[in-house]
């Protein structure tokens, strides 16, 4: 038997299916352009131009300066909440809960207004405005709180922790505002005024979180270790990286993010009902999905998950403008998730590695 | 003895090459009933490849497998299962929270009306246990059971479908020895019964404690072929190494050792080690030589923060407390490379350059926070050359496209860069190909040469050899040999593990 032969035999008989398996991903690999770096981005922006021309085509209104920074308006609170969604899914985590502790920030601001008897609610508090902020950045932080507890604390699984606080979240908003829709007075700034160019503040203050966001992630000694969290926690611990404190900070961004959300949609609308913020979780997690985040954690760019916004946002617009029922729209978002979680899917298995 | 002449099983010719490199060339294999053959030999020898053909896993490119009076070119597994052809290979492949009866009967649970009698289900595997005169309750949950439980309810189940031959591939890896006690018990009385064994193995007491013949592969051949009461250890260890003894060169002996790094003092944790004492200084390689489940990786562990001390000392570079965590331990200057590369080791789908310097990303960013991808390429260059990475030079190519070695040079660089002094390796060379391991080995060697104190945890005795100047070898929990310089031996690591 020649020598040559001898020494291979080692690793072949070891594991031969693995073998056979690296020779197939390296060719894939190999083999320029790579899946793996290259989809996510470009198909979304082909995806929105796409989307752009067609409904410029088919509905009179929507190519409009206006039209536009509407669909930024709209976008913007669940867009400032996605973002640190997207720093947590890349350390393999999520946050179920934004939507309801949207709703909850929303409502102890309102009721900490104005005394019980000028309210629809008897929990009425009589702070005026200056004292319903501080409740509001209070129960933020309570937000953050809680669900880090339960999940860097004492180690729960963070989709079955946010399901759960979720449910009470949204109970709580509900007990507080007794089924009613309770007014804000005199906040109308964050969410009506415009400072220059007819841009809504919300909007700005949107483009200043994105911006905060992709200095985190791709600048910060944090933002890399979310990464190397997310693409294995026990890889990142032996490394010295305190997986536990940084996953706490990413939980009370997403609270502190979802009360600067539920500010200015409550400043937008002037009022707070029970049911704000119902179903964001479902719209941060398609939008952040869809924006090329993994859902096995490691991957993802705030990039990818402002243009899936912007896409998501365009076909909402799009769809309502060429009168298509708003239930079509619900079903239309629903489609995007199932497409961006196959592709996830797909981009997974053409890239992982020799596992 | 009862051994039947005719063989329950016998293969003939049988050659199988992965990915155009052949693994075994033309071997035969003969298992008689009542009979034990233990097959012996080193990593890679092709002892897994070869059962795994003759109970149908793999198809054989050559060579026929011979079953009673059938004859098969291409034996497939459900064939070879209803023929009486069972393997317990080395991973567990039970349903864990599932009970004993069930696993037992996993896929021929009874039946009536799609209904499961349940009862039934439990008198036939107690029926079985009581056989094996076992004592396990068949309500237990198996994930509950300890290793040696386990192993026995997974040859129960073999044993459910009378088995004709049973093949056991390395079934006593991860047993203590009182449990391995009790499996050698079996194999005596399943022999008793007529059944034919295959007893796959590298410890040479179990093939004198219990094998009637003993056939030992090199590099895909029969080297020997004998009864075991006519050959003796060196006789088999030759037939497991052959001529590669000659082969490898042992490490020139390293400058007069500085100060001490690690510095175990009677060191215990219940019943996974104790009383070890044992010193690394820097500007030396040591190795920790020991079987899997001997206690060594565990050892290791405590330099680096992850396991307790629950009695005695150790003193990290003259620190009295050890590292209570692994973040504590980066701090110390200890850098550890874990067993399990892939899940533990490196980040597999983030750039190399990431995975170089996430050790040290505090020190090189500005302000302690403030990273760019700039300062991490400059990191990773620095250590492409030094430690030889074989890769597209690109600092943003995704680590799980490296091969093996080069993935453990890449982790190797991230506690170089992290300045470390101590380094702690568990396995450094599992499933790294002999290129790369032997610029790991000389990477190694540099690094001590520098004054760094290497400690390398392995059970694999040609790595002992080839890059320890001291070898430590570890038993079931408890140091039985501490080896220097030309001491160590591939045939003396070999028999003071072993026993």
């Amino acid at each position: 038997m020649s020598k040559d032969v001898t020494e291979h035999s080692e690793d072949a008989s070891e594991s031969p299916e693995a073998e056979a398996g690296k020779s197939l991903v390296a060719r894939i690999m190999s083999t320029p352009p790579r899946l793996g770096t290259v989809p996510e981005s470009a198909a979304l922006i082909i995806m929105l131009a796409a989307m752009i021309i067609f409904f410029g085509t088919q509905a009179d209104y929507f190519f409009s300066y206006d039209n536009f920074v509407n669909i930024l308006q709209i976008i913007a609170p669940v867009g400032i909440i996605a973002m640190p969604a997207t720093l947590l899914l890349v350390a393999g985590q999520v946050d179920l809960s934004v939507g309801s502790a949207a709703g909850l920030v929303g409502m102890m601001m309102a009721i900490a207004q104005t005394a019980t008897d000028h309210l629809v609610t008897s929990y009425g508090m009589g702070l005026g405005l200056i004292g319903a902020i501080f409740v509001g950045i209070a129960t933020m932080l309570v937000v953050g709180a809680v669900n880090s507890f339960f999940i860097t604390g004492l180690g729960l699984n963070s989709i079955i922790t946010t399901l759960g606080t979720l449910a009470v979240f949204r109970g709580l908003t509900r007990v507080l505002g007794e089924g009613q829709t309770v007014r804000m007075n005199k906040f109308g700034g964050l969410g009506g005024s415009r400072p220059f160019w007819n841009i809504p503040l919300g909007v700005i203050i949107f483009a200043g979180v994105v911006l905060l966001f992709v200095l985190i992630l791709r600048y910060t000694v944090y933002g890399r270790a979310m990464y190397a969290i997310g693409a294995s926690p026990e890889a990142a611990r032996l490394s010295g990286i305190r997986v536990r404190r940084y996953i706490t900070y990413g939980f009370f961004l997403s609270g502190i993010m979802v009360g600067l959300a539920a500010m200015i949609r409550l400043s937008q609308i002037g009022s707070q009902s029970i049911n704000t913020g119902l179903g964001w979780e479902l719209e941060v997690l398609t939008a952040v999905i869809l924006g090329g985040a993994s859902l096995t954690g490691g991957r993802g760019t705030i990039l990818g998950t402002v243009l899936a916004l912007l896409v998501l946002g365009v076909l909402r617009n799009g769809l309502i403008q060429m009168n298509i029922h708003a239930f079509w729209v619900e079903v239309a978002r629903g489609v995007m998730l199932l497409v961006a979680v196959t592709v996830d899917r797909i981009r997974v298995r053409f890239t992982s590695v020799d596992t | 003895m009862i051994r039947s002449e005719q063989p329950i099983l016998s293969a003939r010719g049988i050659r199988k090459s992965f990915g155009g490199v052949e693994v075994l060339y033309g071997v035969d294999l003969d298992a008689h009933g009542g009979s034990v053959l233990a097959l012996l030999g080193e990593n890679g020898a092709g002892k897994s490849t070869l059962v795994k053909i003759a109970s149908g896993v793999y198809t054989a490119d050559e060579g026929t497998i011979k079953i009673g009076e059938e004859e098969f070119h291409s034996l497939t597994s459900r064939e070879a299962r209803e023929l009486g052809i069972a393997i317990i290979s080395q991973e567990f492949q039970d349903a864990s929270t599932l009970s004993v009866a069930e696993n037992i009967c996993l896929g021929d649970l009874p039946t009536k009306a799609g209904f499961v009698i349940w009862k039934e289900a439990h008198r036939r595997a107690s029926e079985i246990l009581s056989n094996l005169e076992v004592d396990i309750s068949t309500k237990k949950i198996v994930g509950d059971l300890r290793l040696g439980e386990r192993q026995i309810i997974e040859i129960a189940r073999a044993l459910s479908r009378d088995a004709k031959l049973l093949i056991l591939d390395e079934p006593t890896a991860a047993l203590s020895f009182h449990e391995a006690e009790i499996l050698f018990g079996f194999i005596r009385r399943l022999r008793a019964e007529c059944v034919a064994l295959v007893y796959i193995t590298h410890r040479l007491d179990e093939v004198e404690l219990i094998a009637d013949q003993v056939q030992v592969l090199r590099d895909g051949s029969t080297a020997l072929l004998a009864d075991t009461s006519d050959v003796g250890r060196p006789e088999m260890v030759e037939a497991m190494i052959g001529r590669r003894a000659a082969e490898l060169g042992r490490p020139s002996l390293a400058l007069a050792a500085k100060g001490t790094v690690l510095d175990w003092h009677e060191a215990g944790h219940s019943d996974l080690f104790n009383d070890i004492s044992m010193q690394v200084h820097s500007g030396e390689v040591v190795a920790l030589y020991g079987k899997l489940g001997s206690g060594a990786a565990e050892v290791a562990e405590t330099a680096f923060g992850l396991r307790d001390l629950q009695s005695g000392s150790l003193k990290v570079k003259g620190y009295d407390t050890p590292p209570g965590h692994a973040i504590e331990a980066v701090r110390y200057g200890v850098g550890f490379l874990p067993a399990e590369r892939k899940t533990a080791g490196g980040f597999m789908i983030r750039p190399v350059a990431e995975n170089v310097s996430s050790a040290s990303w505090k020190r090189l960013a500005r302000f302690g926070f403030w990273i760019t991808s700039k300062s991490e390429s400059v990191a990773y260059q620095r250590w492409h050359d030094k430690l030889s990475i074989r890769s597209r030079n690109d600092p943003k190519q995704v680590m799980g496209t490296l091969s093996g070695g080069n993935q453990q040079k890449v982790l190797l660089a991230r506690w170089l860069e992290c300045e470390s002094d101590v380094l702690v390796l568990v396995e450094p060379t599992r499933g790294v190909d002999v290129g790369a391991r032997e610029d790991i080995y000389q990477a190694l060697l540099d690094l001590a040469e520098e004054g760094v104190g290497i400690l390398i945890v392995t059970s694999d005795y040609e790595e002992a050899f080839q890059a320890a100047d001291r070898v430590y070898v570890m038993a079931r929990g408890a140091l039985v040999a501490t080896l220097e310089g030309d001491e160590v031996t591939t045939s003396s690591l070999l028999q003071l593990a072993g026993g």
